[in-house]
């Protein structure tokens, strides 16, 4: 049969930064410890037992700055440790508690991967970055960035200043954490707009992603579709995400994560048992929350659900693996009839996606690549750097502006729930611009406070925050953290402004929004 | 990100539902034997976009938080104009005192006026305020400080003024937006083709051809002999 095609499998990392020093039960802090547990280890466990093996793949993993900066972040550790001890306490009586039940298999399944977890997370030095880049380091995967912290970019293009910083920064964290400077980058929700590849070529960044129709409403009609990278008026390439194998994935109708066997994500002893019995492991302030611990599986529609069955579950994510390969075979022996060179299948997924609403879906991963490696050879895994080193010469045209969130454009982002940000966001980021004009050479305190000004906008200017409050739920968190981070840095500007720069709250909010230790405000200044 | 913040958000609305699914349930025990009327499952729509409105949306917050936290307004005139999707556009504005105050000395009481908006359409033109391919002038109020323009218009330009409109027709504008362009809504019809080469390939066929930038890809292509993978060089180059 031979090759017909390639398959780049792209995993989007990210979480806001959220780290509360002053409270050790932050519910949003939980964001990041149910993560680790639940995606980031169990990826990394696939990674381990596949090089083990001596399986071949290709893989691509965007980790955003946040995430990187949350990763090495010691506190965050510590804190992770904990919550991790707790939930191991709990698995241990979990397992006794369900002796002779249908539900004992699964408590043995998730007594063995949190000691997994914390055999995986100490040996890293409870630093995932050190995990990520072996894998990187050993060539089994591509690690990109992201935006400093996740900027929606098209919608902070006002100050080009800001969105170079935010690339900038990332860049700067990509190469410290991982050794080297990333290839190509994810765009924060896939949006573009002209000219925001200008200032990834300045960062020397290969390529980014775009939803489909970014690619297929460009300026001219791309030959190949989203078959094959494009290249901007700069040179950098996009990649255009395939709707058909993503939308096997992500639809809960249509898509595998819905299917019958797997396991139900809003069944969790967090809110079945007794209080009493999982106090302890709820919010202290005893405020039922998920522990990770779910008995069910989906079963149907209705609220009727039957016992999960681990091996049921683990048979049908090979299945649908399985499944998804065929389908990428049939796709790519019908493309590469119609194309004069080998495509190659884009298919982006939220990282988080993978095992923590999908709980089967790291092992689906695995059997997927298994499966693509030894069971047939029409699909092969790929990069796509790898893909540009081999096709190196590609159409030329400008993609639309876009993104991947609702409709497809910017709305999600800029709607009636969250406009208001835009013109105070734009406000700090121009007098961010003339801050490190009017101080060229800033040393000292002022120094200091003018790292921190550019850390303030940085965090104020994440999408997670504009994206929460476009759900209608949970927005005063995303509200209090634009307000607090938009206030920290107007007080900053006019500390700076009047020579009056207050240290004592200077340095609590050094140590509270801590991030990107190398910051260097100097990355704001306008080009001459 | 979406991904987990959603699966929280939809379990707390999960949480909630039930407990009120349960005192319906309750409630319809007591009353009779009319059958508890299911409730819908509140798995996401998961589609390709998973940032779909889960719930209506709720109240904006500017209504649940105090107003005074962030400042109101900066003392900077400044109109500022966003393409939010192919037909909508966003702009937000402030009108300093100070340029309230010329503005009434030059041109009468700011009474016998009233705010508007004029949308002009400024595609493929430099924009010089007379020029415009056409524009629309929508009314505002004196309250407003931003709004949401619906244009129809996908792959066009677009600049906006914020004026007074007088009762003989005059329109004097106070500020003058950005230019932005809504992004296209559907494939372009345009078909020429342009080709790139980049890095090491190119690298050769620089020395072949004696081609000094790397990125000047008409060079390139108008050499019909390399042009790749047959493509026939077209008459015309796309303008970027």
């Amino acid at each position: 049969m031979g090759k017909k095609g390639y398959l780049a499998m792209v995993l989007h990392a990210h979480l806001p930064y959220i780290r509360h020093p002053e409270n050790e039960f932050f519910l949003e802090e939980r964001w990041l410890y149910e993560a680790i547990t639940e995606t980031y280890i169990p990826l990394i466990d696939i990674f381990e037992r596949l090089e083990k093996e001596g399986v071949d793949f290709a893989l691509t993993i965007s980790l955003s700055p946040p995430l990187v900066s949350m990763f090495a972040d010691s506190l965050l550790q510590q804190r992770y440790l904990n919550h991790l001890n707790k939930q191991i306490e709990l698995a241990d009586k979990e397992v006794e508690r369900t002796s002779f039940t249908p539900f004992y298999e699964t408590a043995l399944v998730y007594r063995e991967r949190l000691y997994q977890s914390r055999r995986i997370f100490l040996e890293y030095d409870c630093n995932l970055v050190n995990a990520f880049k072996k894998y990187q380091d050993s060539g089994k995967i591509e690690i990109i960035t992201c935006a400093a912290t996740h900027g929606f970019l098209p919608l902070l293009m006002t100050e080009p200043e800001a969105v170079r910083a935010q690339i900038n920064i990332a860049v700067d964290l990509h190469k410290r954490s991982f050794g080297r400077n990333p290839a190509g980058i994810w765009l924060p929700e896939c949006a573009y707009t002209a000219g925001l590849d200008n200032i990834l070529k300045e960062f020397n960044l290969r390529f980014f992603f775009l939803d489909t129709h970014g690619v297929m409403f460009a300026s001219c009609r791309p030959r190949y579709g989203v078959f094959a990278p494009v290249y901007c008026p700069s040179g950098v390439a996009a990649f255009g995400r395939d709707p058909e194998s993503s939308k096997q994935v992500w639809s809960a109708k249509e898509g595998y994560p819905g299917d019958h066997d797997y396991r139900e994500f809003y069944r969790d002893i967090g809110f079945d048992l007794d209080y009493d019995y999982v106090k302890p492991y709820i919010h202290p302030d005893g405020i039922r929350i998920n522990t990770g611990f779910k008995y069910y599986r989906i079963t149907g529609n209705s609220h009727h659900k039957e016992p999960y069955n681990p091996k049921q579950a683990l048979k049908k994510a090979s299945l649908h693996a399985g499944n998804f390969m065929f389908n990428r075979e049939l796709q790519l022996k019908h493309l590469s009839s119609l194309m004069d060179r080998l495509p190659i299948i884009v298919t982006p997924y939220d990282a988080e996606l993978f095992g923590h609403w999908w709980f089967e879906g790291p092992q689906w991963l695995e059997y997927l690549i298994r499966k693509i490696r030894y069971d047939q050879d029409t699909v092969e895994l790929t990069t796509p750097s790898k893909y540009l080193d081999e096709f190196p010469c590609n159409q030329v045209v400008t993609p639309c502006a876009s993104s991947w969130g609702n409709k497809g454009y910017n709305e999600v982002w800029l709607c009636r729930a969250n406009d208001w940000i835009y013109r105070h966001l734009h406000l700090a980021a121009a007098r961010m611009v003339d801050l490190a004009n009017s101080y060229p050479e800033a040393s000292g305190l002022r120094y200091r406070a003018l790292n921190q000004s550019a850390r303030e906008l940085m965090l104020a200017q994440s999408s997670d925050w504009a994206f929460i409050m476009s759900t209608g739920t949970m927005v005063d968190y995303a509200v209090k953290r634009t307000k607090t981070h938009l206030k920290n840095f107007l007080r900053l500007y006019d500390e700076i402004k009047n020579n009056y720069i207050s240290e004592g709250w200077l340095k609590t909010l050094e140590e509270k929004d801590n991030l990107f230790s190398s910051m260097d405000y100097s990355i704001y200044r306008s080009k001459s | 990100m979406e991904m987990f913040f959603l699966s929280w958000a939809i379990g707390i609305i999960a949480v909630v539902s039930i407990a009120l699914l349960w005192i319906r349930k309750i409630r319809l025990k007591t009353m009779g034997s009319s059958p508890v009327e299911e409730i819908k499952p509140l798995i996401p729509d998961l589609k390709e976009e998973f940032s779909s409105e889960l719930t209506p949306s709720g109240p904006f917050p500017e209504d649940q938080l105090p107003k005074e936290e962030l400042p109101h307004s900066y003392g900077i005139d400044r109109l500022v104009l966003l393409a939010r999707d192919p037909y909508w556009l966003y702009a937000y504005w402030e009108v300093t005192a100070t340029k309230i105050a010329e503005f009434t000395s030059t041109h009468s009481a700011w009474e016998t006026s009233w705010p508007a908006l004029r949308v002009y359409d400024v595609t493929g033109i430099a924009f010089n305020g007379e020029n415009a391919n056409k524009y629309i002038d929508i009314g505002i109020n004196d309250q407003a400080d931003n709004w949401h323009i619906n244009t129809g218009e996908p792959d066009r330009a677009f600049c906006v003024d914020l004026g007074r409109q007088f009762p003989d027709g005059r329109f004097i504008t106070l500020l003058r937006s950005n230019t932005v362009t809504t992004p296209r809504a559907s494939l372009s019809d345009r078909e020429d083709e342009e080709w790139m080469w980049i890095e090491g390939i190119y690298r050769s066929i620089r020395h072949q051809y004696g081609i000094s930038s790397p990125l000047f890809a008409e060079e390139v292509a108008e050499r019909a002999g390399i042009i790749p993978l047959g493509v026939s060089s077209p008459g015309h180059w796309p303008e970027y």
